[in-house]
């Protein structure tokens, strides 16, 4: 679905702090929203944490940046990062061009995921969050 | 309620707003990136009109000015810009501006908009009970910056002055689109460019000022605040507020250079005498960081345990880099030493730089003077 002009996948689950997860084979694959890059305008440098470092849900697992702000990542789910998007090192633009896809950030083998699923939105939820914070501003 | 600039509608149509100094003010209008490098190869245009405009005029608006700035005025014949510093009696900065002599008494002082109230409040102490008046202008009219080496190109076609015969730091009135204006070949980015001050409309009538913006939108690229700043930090100048502030002296600034030398009787003169044959503790010089972004805040360090600060830090969308202005040890300020910068738990490898940050060959009004 679209709000605003904004890309929201039906098939993602969603922080409020606007991050993705999705299954990618035996991993949680995990990113930030549409919102979230068109927000930060420019991403000019990610700080990726390392594979085999373990994240928890909800807690920072890097930073994004643009050329004015630092934005923190929060992981969605709890586990150890499998495997980070090592392209974004050279081409952080990715984030901006293609945030579901090119630009995802890292996979988690994430063992609590249903359980933790419940702690996050679903699109349509997620959508309703962005529209009273878009509301709000 | 935030205050806004004549220009303010086109803005909340085509940019992300952003406050600033009190002024609802365009952050990008596509990208910051996109607009910096524009101004760098092109032409940007930027709305400055949130910038204090204060003309002073009358008999003694000579004396009186001498008696402010640590820059000798009677010197800077008409048509003359000039950036300088308006000092406290200890030398502390109060703020950094532009001051332009349009006539024998006759001047244009533009000042940072967040310092606009104190900066007159210390000029109406310090003013003669006779012989000056002094006018903000501010509200009643609009101040563009048309920047890049492509910007005498881009504003000619509305002025009636020649540009090319328009010399750096000089100014001159002209006519803009049938609007009474005041043109000065300064600026903000490091590039060739122009600052164009449009007295004709009122607030009552902003479609005159738009009309500018818009003509010039034609040629020239919308930028917002954030190009705005990234540009003048590559280009290695300070921001008041963040790198030099009323706590910072002249010397300390790396601006000791806007004094003019033997000048005394204004405002902080006794303590820039004292101050300038002692070494200052920590000067004000450029970091080029290896890895990730330095911020204002963020510690530097040399082997030794030496510590100063960053005092702006951003991407640099030229060379590609962390880049950043700091307040370092003195020992430590030589182009070419090696330290670290903090950057979220981890010490990342950073060198002293002279500023500009960019290649003056390739970037910048230097490279335009010689080649073409």
């Amino acid at each position: 679905m679209k709000l605003q002009g904004f890309d929201i996948p039906d098939d993602l689950f969603y922080t409020k702090e606007h991050e993705w997860a999705r299954r990618q084979g035996p991993a949680i694959r995990v990113g930030i929203t549409d919102y979230a890059a068109k927000t930060l305008n420019d991403v000019v440098y990610v700080t990726l944490p390392k594979v085999n470092e373990k994240v928890l849900q909800f807690k920072t697992m890097g930073t994004v940046e643009s050329i004015k702000a630092v934005s923190e990542l929060y992981s969605p789910v709890s586990g150890t990062i499998v495997r980070v998007n090592s392209g974004l090192e050279s081409h952080p633009e990715l984030v901006n061009k293609s945030p579901y896809d090119d630009g995802w950030i890292l996979e988690v083998k994430a063992p609590d995921f249903d359980s933790e699923q419940g702690g996050l939105l679903g699109a349509k939820a997620y959508s309703s969050h962005l529209e009273a914070l878009l509301k709000s501003q | 309620m935030l205050k806004t600039t004549q220009l303010h509608a086109y803005h909340s149509e085509h940019a992300k707003m952003t406050e600033f100094a009190g002024y609802d003010m365009p952050l990008w209008y596509t990208t910051t990136k996109e607009e910096h490098i524009t101004v760098r190869n092109g032409s940007g245009i930027f709305d400055v009109s949130h910038m204090g405009r204060l003309e002073v005029s009358g008999e003694r608006s000579t004396e009186f000015l001498e008696g402010l700035l640590p820059t000798q005025v009677s010197q800077q014949t008409i048509g003359k810009a000039f950036y300088t510093l308006l000092l406290d009696d200890g030398a502390g900065i109060i703020d950094d501006l532009i001051v332009m002599r349009t006539g024998e008494s006759r001047y244009m002082v533009v000042v940072n908009a967040a310092n606009a109230q104190k900066d007159i409040a210390h000029m109406t102490e310090h003013m003669p009970g006779s012989g000056v008046e002094m006018n903000d202008i501010t509200a009643s009219s609009v101040m563009i910056a048309v920047q890049g080496p492509d910007s005498a190109n881009s504003l000619q076609p509305l002025v009636d002055v020649d540009l090319k015969g328009l010399k750096r730091f000089r100014c001159s009135e002209a006519d803009a689109m049938g609007n009474h204006a005041l043109i000065s070949r300064t600026g903000y980015t490091g590039e060739d460019g122009f600052e164009i001050v449009i007295l004709g409309p009122t607030n009552d009538d902003p479609a005159r000022g738009l009309e500018v913006w818009e003509k010039l939108s034609e040629t020239s690229r919308p930028c917002g605040l954030g190009a705005r700043d990234s540009l003048r930090l590559e280009a290695g100048f300070p921001l008041h507020g963040s790198d030099i502030d009323q706590d910072t002296n002249p010397f300390q600034a790396d601006l000791s250079w806007v004094i003019s030398s033997g000048k005394t009787g204004y405002v902080g003169s006794g303590r820039i005498a004292e101050l300038k044959p002692l070494i200052p503790g920590s000067v004000r010089k450029g970091l080029v960081v290896d890895r990730g972004i330095p911020r204002h805040g963020f510690e530097v360090k040399d082997d030794s345990g030496r510590a100063g600060v960053v005092t702006s830090g951003t991407y640099s969308p030229i060379i590609e880099k962390g880049i950043a202005l700091c307040r370092i040890d003195v020992r430590d300020s030589n182009a070419g030493t090696k330290v670290t910068v903090d950057i979220r738990d981890e010490a990342q490898k950073a060198l002293v730089v002279k500023t500009p940050f960019y290649d003056e060959k390739l970037y910048g009004w230097r490279r335009l003077s010689k080649g073409n």
